[in-house]
């Protein structure tokens, strides 16, 4: 279909400029590896961590380099006017949408492979669960932090606090996805079977739904207010 | 061209009713039997917290408004509506705390409705954030309409995740019975009552005030760029 | 009696932010192949009309239509038969030339995208730099880049938004004789600048806006052009 054609397309452009110049990779991963050593400090060097205190610690990490990747996601687009040269052609705001959330979503987990073993790394002594268990709950928070990011983001390029802005915008929004990811990862951490992280995935799920229709249905207001 | 509010019936409305209210609260209202007379602070908690939530459910209709037909006054209204309901929920907080001590031993605690109302002040407050660092006018309607809509959105959401861990909320109102003797049941509703008044009052003066400071704006930029 | 259909027909068209009104009222009827070039203080609404015609704004009120494709009822369409220029690039720096072009051209539909980035990176004498990265184009080259990128879809109008905008006298002629050659090809061009010689010399139309009305509109032909640049002045002055 057309729209699926556009879509990958505009991803494709999308990875391509940054699988070139791996600006937002580099200092998504870097930044994050940063606030895992800081946080690792700041607990006490030496001293174990329980499952609980992990996964909070874990995703305090990714949550801030995943915003850092967000910020330049349509910072970039605004340089030069280049999304003004995507309203004017044939494609949707919602395709735009659509693409964008996919980039965002991949350099997440692509900063997340270079996170996660860190993480287990520095804390993991007496984590017991496994990595790959993490899995799931890894990808409903990247969807639901694109899709509302993709939104969000584009107000904040809009500004001229584009980088201040966004986590302030963004992270109130996200804080019930959060809670419960934070909570099912401490299960995971803890070598808890999946069936009972049901409790947490299925209302993270619902979420993600319900942000990714609002964000699709409000974002062609955004995107063409400037 | 819009009339400016200069109605007293609200203000002088609730210049009559707030003074009953406290009133009634203090003299009328009986003394409940294990909080003592710090459970009175449940009289300005419950109206507070129901105003807030009408304050951003206002916002929410008002933006979907604004994003129709883009008119100034609708995003006056969202404005107003956006600021009083920031000012309610800090109260709500601060209410909530105060009566949470002594009771509770705690001043905060992570229970299902003090949760979003936190949220709901950092989710509105962003909002707010976010109008000050934008100049223009249409840019700054449509971004903080799209805010208070997916704001609003959140906020079942943030409930049912809150709600998803224990609570140690007192739930007054129940399916089956309401847990109030009469004559708290008849305070509270004048309460209620004083501070809907009141409300209305603030915001029609708001909202009001936007559009002069509109208006002046207008007649200062007349003539430079557009 | 029968009048030849307009190529690109603006009625009543209104802009307003809030109580003030960037556009009031806006009527105009451009003829294929016209080359219309509107001159107007800051804070005209010169851009503002052209972006309204280029979709990027909501008009308040009025109509826009281009050969019979109105803007508001069919938008794919209308916008099919639109190239437009900024001083802006609409170009990722981060891509080469022809990466920028081909990415463009297969956005737009464009049947062999490579092809016709070639084609055109010839055109505007591109074709040997089509390995550089955007980036590292000097101003002029980003221009010729710039226009390459709005000729992608092969537009019947052709917007310009102060393209001279930042250009030295070399880049400058070189615009100015791409225009020319856009022009004798029969497309129709608007273009909104503030340069007044390089304006008068490409147009066949000369319009001047102010505080949101088109307060003159000729013929380059019926024209002095002392005349009209004093005419232009004393709007300038009257702000």
């Amino acid at each position: 279909m057309k729209s699926l054609r556009q879509i990958r397309f505009l991803c494709g452009k999308d990875l391509r400029i940054e699988l070139r110049k791996k600006e937002s990779l580099v200092s998504m991963a870097f930044f994050g590896v940063l606030i895992l050593v800081m946080l690792n400090i700041a607990n006490g060097v030496g001293k174990q961590i329980d499952a609980e205190a992990g996964a909070g610690i874990l995703w305090v990490a990714i949550l801030f380099s995943s915003v850092l990747g967000l910020g330049r996601v349509f910072a970039r687009e605004k340089e030069n006017g280049c999304v003004a040269a995507l309203l004017i052609s044939p494609v949707s705001s919602g395709e735009i949408f659509v693409a964008k959330a996919l980039v965002n979503f991949s350099l997440m987990l692509l900063a997340e492979l270079v996170l996660v073993p860190i993480f287990f790394v520095l804390f993991g002594a007496r984590l017991s669960g496994d990595p790959l268990a993490l899995l799931p709950i890894l990808v409903l928070v990247n969807f639901g932090f694109s899709t509302t990011g993709t939104l969000v983001s584009a107000i904040s390029a809009g500004t001229r606090r584009n980088e201040v802005l966004l986590p302030i915008l963004l992270f109130p929004l996200l804080l019930p996805l959060m809670t419960l990811a934070v909570k099912a990862t401490a299960l995971a951490l803890a070598a808890k079977p999946l069936a009972d992280l049901r409790g947490q995935l299925e209302p993270m799920a619902a979420f993600c739904v319900v942000f990714a229709a609002a964000g699709y249905l409000l974002f062609p207001f955004v995107l063409r207010e400037d | 061209m819009t009339t400016f509010n200069r109605s007293a019936l609200f203000p002088g409305l609730a210049a009559v009713l707030i003074p009953i209210a406290i009133g009634m609260v203090f003299f009328y209202s009986p003394l409940e039997k294990t909080m003592g007379s710090v459970q009175k602070i449940f009289y300005f908690h419950l109206p507070l917290a129901l105003t807030a939530f009408l304050s951003f459910f206002v916002a929410c209709i008002s933006g979907i408004m604004y994003l129709r037909n883009r008119q100034r006054i609708w995003d006056a209204r969202l404005a107003a509506s956006v600021e009083i309901g920031v000012v309610l929920t800090t109260l709500v907080l601060i209410t909530g705390s105060l009566w949470g001590k002594p009771i509770w031993n705690t001043f905060w605690t992570w229970d299902p409705r003090l949760t979003t109302s936190l949220i709901l002040w950092f989710i509105f407050a962003s909002c707010l954030i976010l109008r000050s660092a934008i100049d223009e006018e249409g840019k700054r309607a449509t971004f903080s309409a799209v805010m208070a809509i997916v704001g609003f959105v959140d906020v079942p959401i943030v409930f049912l995740s809150a709600r998803l861990f224990r609570s140690i909320h007192p739930t007054v109102i129940r399916a089956d019975s309401v847990g109030l003797e009469t004559s708290m049941l008849v305070t509270l509703l004048v309460c209620m009552a004083a501070m809907l008044v009141f409300w209305v009052g603030l915001y029609k003066f708001r909202v009001s005030l936007f559009l002069q400071e509109a208006m002046i704006n207008d007649l200062q930029t007349d003539g430079t760029k557009s | 009696m029968s009048e030849p259909s307009s190529f690109l027909r603006i009625s009543g068209l209104r802009k307003s932010y809030g109580s003030r009104e960037a556009l009031r009222g806006i009527n105009l009827d451009l003829q294929r192949g016209e080359f219309l070039c509107l001159f107007g203080p800051n804070g005209a609404g010169k851009s503002t009309l052209l972006k309204i015609v280029a979709t990027l704004l909501r008009p308040s009120a009025g109509q826009v239509k281009v050969q019979d494709y109105d803007l508001e009822e069919h938008p794919e369409q209308y916008r099919a038969q639109l190239g437009m220029v900024s001083h802006q690039s609409f170009v990722y720096q981060d891509l080469s030339v022809l990466e920028n072009l081909e990415f463009y051209a297969t956005l737009y539909g464009v049947e062999q995208p490579r092809e016709k980035a070639l084609e055109l990176l010839e055109e505007v004498k591109l074709a040997d730099r089509y390995d550089m990265l955007a980036a590292n184009l000097s101003r002029g080259m980003q221009q010729r880049l710039t226009i390459a990128r709005a000729l992608v879809n092969d537009p019947a109008l052709l917007l310009l938004d102060e393209p001279y905008t930042g250009l030295d006298e070399h880049a400058a002629s070189v615009l100015r004789d791409q225009l020319q050659t856009l022009h004798s090809r029969k497309r129709t061009i608007v273009m909104v600048t503030h340069n007044l010689r390089r304006g008068m010399e490409s147009a066949t139309r000369l319009g001047i806006l102010v505080r949101g009305e088109l307060v003159y509109l000729q013929q380059k032909a019926d024209v002095d052009p002392t005349t009209f640049e004093h005419l232009y002045f004393r709007h300038l002055e009257a702000q």
